[in-house]
């Protein structure tokens, strides 16, 4: 009795020791990222606007204002509808380009890198340069239609509503593909070639090969990529800030757009911060959701 | 114990009399380089709309006044449109970050209100600047320095959004003959909207693509300025004084909202992207005939500051000696936006930035600011309108200066509200729905309820008393 409360009482302090040791690593954790959120959550049940600090419990008044906010949900809505088509063009472009370099070729790794120069651009400063780029009178853009057109076009990219979200598209795509690239050309040069090479003299066809061997082996890097990618999409917000402010009036509003103009143009921070915890709600459950369906998470 | 307090006041009374007599042998300037040497070693942080406003303390007053006082400047910028956001954060996190402000006048209840600016009476009297307030114009002192009686901002830019137009065109006999033949009446300035668009048309006409009739301020940022003023020249009111109710969706707002649209079509092609940079660019480069702009252009167009390397960048200017200044049609041209000098509430070295201001905005230092061909303060005190130096700077430089004079005393305010920028914020979005093609009476539907909804938030009668305040000055509507 006594030994084993004596074994006992140790491996209490050697707990208590490890405890001791991972104490500060959590605690900053808790502060850097716990804290936020818990302050988030109470700044959007109070009416704090850059004018005024009400601290006081202002109940769900918030929070029932977002259901009635038809500029919300129509952000929302363009949050989603351009996600679902911005990343199958960045999955299958940068599929077609992996396919492309995943046999020796010259040069290889310049191309590579010059393929990847996009991606480590800050996305502020990618937009801006798209923005010159579909300028309406100096951007090369209009220029080369206008050369293949042959006369002037005035194309209004970043004005005209039926022209404004294929500029972001080409925008986010051409940043953002050669990530896509990057990780499947790392996940396919992975890929069995004794099993392709079977397959093939099985004679299995491309689909065949490509949907029993290939995505079968790429799968798991492919979804971490998807994931990664849906997340910043959902979040998409310098690409359009610099390119059109969400504009023209609100038909390029994304959800973190119209969230920043809540705080920092209208100053209502605590209404902000309750699409804030919408988002973030949204976001987490939409994560557990997709790591539970592919079972990666054990 | 009495005798230490009568020699006390004695002592005071003695200092004061010779700190006065010392106050009429100097200049507000000299008087404010003098008290400031004690802060030598100091630097002060000055918050600026980025851009060519920045050029001025950077390049100009900053440098002299750090060989005078040995006092550091340093310069922050913001965009315009940034510019009370990052100052009203600066101030919600005490974070001191800002010792000089500049402040857009009708944002100035709204940060004097929350504590940000820092009053600047005492100061005023104790270096002997109150003489020199005096002499600003009045439309700039009157409403662009106090909030309820206090002083809070030395107004310091006089901005006005003036008519240039190429004189060339207007005073060729065959365009005038012409012109008359078709609308019955002279070929002028256009003294009413319908006259311009008339102009408008007619010179795109004739001579589009190589010249248009017109090019104006489209983005939201710029043209909501433009908006307000018409919209008012149109008779217009914001709110109905009585209920509160925003009155912006009237027929006054619809009808220019559907003019704008329709002047589009005698612009340059793509002119709704159109900000300051591009009207300016295109007036210079010849390619319009008119545009409503701010003071620099006129001057720019003019060929002033040529080979100036800081206005590098800006097209050489192929009308020079061809431009006219004029007011706009209505005769009240928008004061846009202009900047007050203030002090941050939060600032640690107050009383050197308070000297800094004095220094910068008193009539000896303010003439050769407003007179820098590179930086974009304009002429706002009775003595830069009237000075000899600036009226020969080119040839009809007088023209210019008589057209901002009288700009400045029939000008119309910028809306000023408690949270003007929310407001503000509206009709930017609804011009940016505009130009997307929705429907106008639509969109100020949209916005006179977003405006309701935002009055009763803030308050109806704190927010009816401040419309009140504000639509009682002489200047917020047209006589």
């Amino acid at each position: 009795m006594s030994q084993s409360s004596s074994i006992g009482r140790a491996l209490d302090e050697q707990r208590a020791f490890k405890y001791l040791l991972v104490a500060p690593a959590v605690f900053v954790i808790l502060l850097i990222g716990l804290y936020p959120f818990v302050k988030l959550i109470l700044t959007s049940f109070q009416n704090i606007t850059m004018f005024e600090d009400d601290h006081s419990f202002n109940g769900f008044v918030h929070y029932a204002r977002l259901f009635g906010d038809e500029r919300l949900w129509e952000s929302l809505l363009h949050t989603v509808a351009f996600t679902a088509v911005a990343l199958p063009i960045e999955i299958l472009l940068g599929y077609l380009l992996a396919l492309l370099f995943l046999d020796p070729m010259p040069l290889k790794r310049l191309f590579v890198a010059v393929i990847l120069l996009p991606t480590v651009i800050s996305p502020i400063v990618a937009g801006s340069t798209w923005r010159l780029m579909f300028d309406h009178r100096f951007g090369p853009v209009n220029q080369i239609i206008a050369f293949l057109a042959g006369g002037e076009v005035k194309l209004l990219w970043t004005v005209d509503p039926f022209l404004v979200w294929p500029a972001i598209l080409v925008a986010e795509v051409w940043q953002w593909t050669p990530f896509m690239f990057l990780i499947l050309l790392a996940a396919l040069s992975n890929v069995d070639r004794e099993q392709l090479e079977a397959a093939q003299i099985d004679g299995a066809s491309w689909l065949m090969t490509f949907r029993k061997i290939v995505l079968p082996a790429i799968a798991p890097v492919l979804f971490v990529a998807v994931l990664i990618r849906a997340l910043d999409l959902f979040r998409l917000f310098d690409v359009i800030w610099t390119m059109t402010g969400g504009g023209p009036g609100t038909r390029t509003e994304t959800i973190s757009v119209y969230a920043y103009q809540m705080a920092f143009r209208e100053f209502d921070i605590s209404y902000s911060s309750a699409i804030a915890f919408l988002v973030i709600f949204a976001l987490t459950a939409l994560v557990i959701f997709a790591l539970r369906r592919v079972e990666i998470a054990r | 114990m009495i005798l230490n307090r009568t020699i006390g006041a004695v002592a005071s009374a003695a200092m004061a009399l010779a700190l006065s007599g010392q106050a009429s042998a100097q200049s507000s300037a000299e008087r404010a380089v003098e008290a400031a040497k004690q802060y030598a070693g100091a630097t002060l942080n000055v918050f600026y709309e980025a851009g060519l406003q920045p050029l001025d303390p950077k390049n100009f007053t900053g440098p002299m006044w750090e060989e005078l006082t040995g006092i550091k400047i340093n310069v922050i910028e913001a965009p315009l449109d940034e510019m009370f956001t990052k100052i009203m954060q600066a101030h919600r996190a005490g974070s001191g970050a800002y010792d000089v402000l500049n402040v857009v006048p009708n944002q100035m209840p709204d940060l004097a209100f929350a504590g940000v600016l820092e009053p600047l009476d005492d100061w005023v009297e104790q270096y002997g600047y109150r003489d020199e307030l005096a002499t600003i114009a009045p439309v700039y002192r009157d409403n662009q320095m106090m909030v309820e009686g206090t002083t809070y901002g030395f107004p310091d830019d006089g901005d006005v959004l003036v008519l240039y137009y190429r004189r060339d065109l207007f005073e060729d006999p065959d365009n005038m003959a012409e012109f008359k033949a078709k609308h019955g009446y002279d070929l002028a300035p256009p003294k009413t909207w319908q006259q311009f668009n008339d102009i408008g048309q007619f010179i795109t006409d004739k001579y589009a693509p190589d010249i248009y009739g017109a090019g104006m301020l489209r983005q939201p940022g710029n043209a909501q300025y433009l908006f307000q003023e018409r919209f008012r020249v149109e008779g217009g009111k914001f709110f109905d004084g009585e209920t509160m109710a925003a009155t912006i969706n009237s027929e006054a707002g619809v009808k220019v909202f559907t003019e704008m649209v329709e002047a589009n079509k005698f612009m340059p092609p793509g002119v709704e992207q159109w900000g300051f940079i591009e009207a300016f660019n295109a007036f210079l480069s010849g390619d319009i005939a008119m545009t409503i702009s701010w003071p620099p252009v006129g001057r720019w167009a003019a060929g002033y500051g040529k080979g100036t390397e800081a206005l590098a960048w800006i097209p050489e200017t192929k009308v020079a000696d061809k431009i006219g200044y004029a007011l706009p049609p209505g005769g009240t041209p928008e004061l846009a936006v202009g900047f007050s000098l203030a002090v941050a509430s939060g600032s640690s070295n107050k009383e050197a930035a308070y000297l800094f201001i004095q220094w910068m905005n008193s009539e000896e230092i303010s003439l050769q600011r407003v007179q820098l061909p590179f930086a974009l303060r304009d002429p706002f005190r009775d003595s830069h309108f009237t000075s000899e130096e600036y009226r020969s700077r080119w040839s009809n430089a007088g023209d210019y200066l008589d057209t901002l004079k009288a700009g400045a005393e029939t000008g119309l305010l910028d809306l000023s509200l408690i949270q003007t920028d929310r407001y503000e914020e509206g009709i930017r979005q609804a011009i940016s729905r505009l130009w997307a093609g929705d429907d106008p009476q639509e969109i100020l539907d949209d916005l006179a309820e977003s405006w309701d909804e935002l009055t009763e938030r803030i308050g109806l009668e704190k927010q009816k008393r401040a419309y009140l305040d504000w639509a009682g000055k002489p200047n917020a509507y047209p006589n």
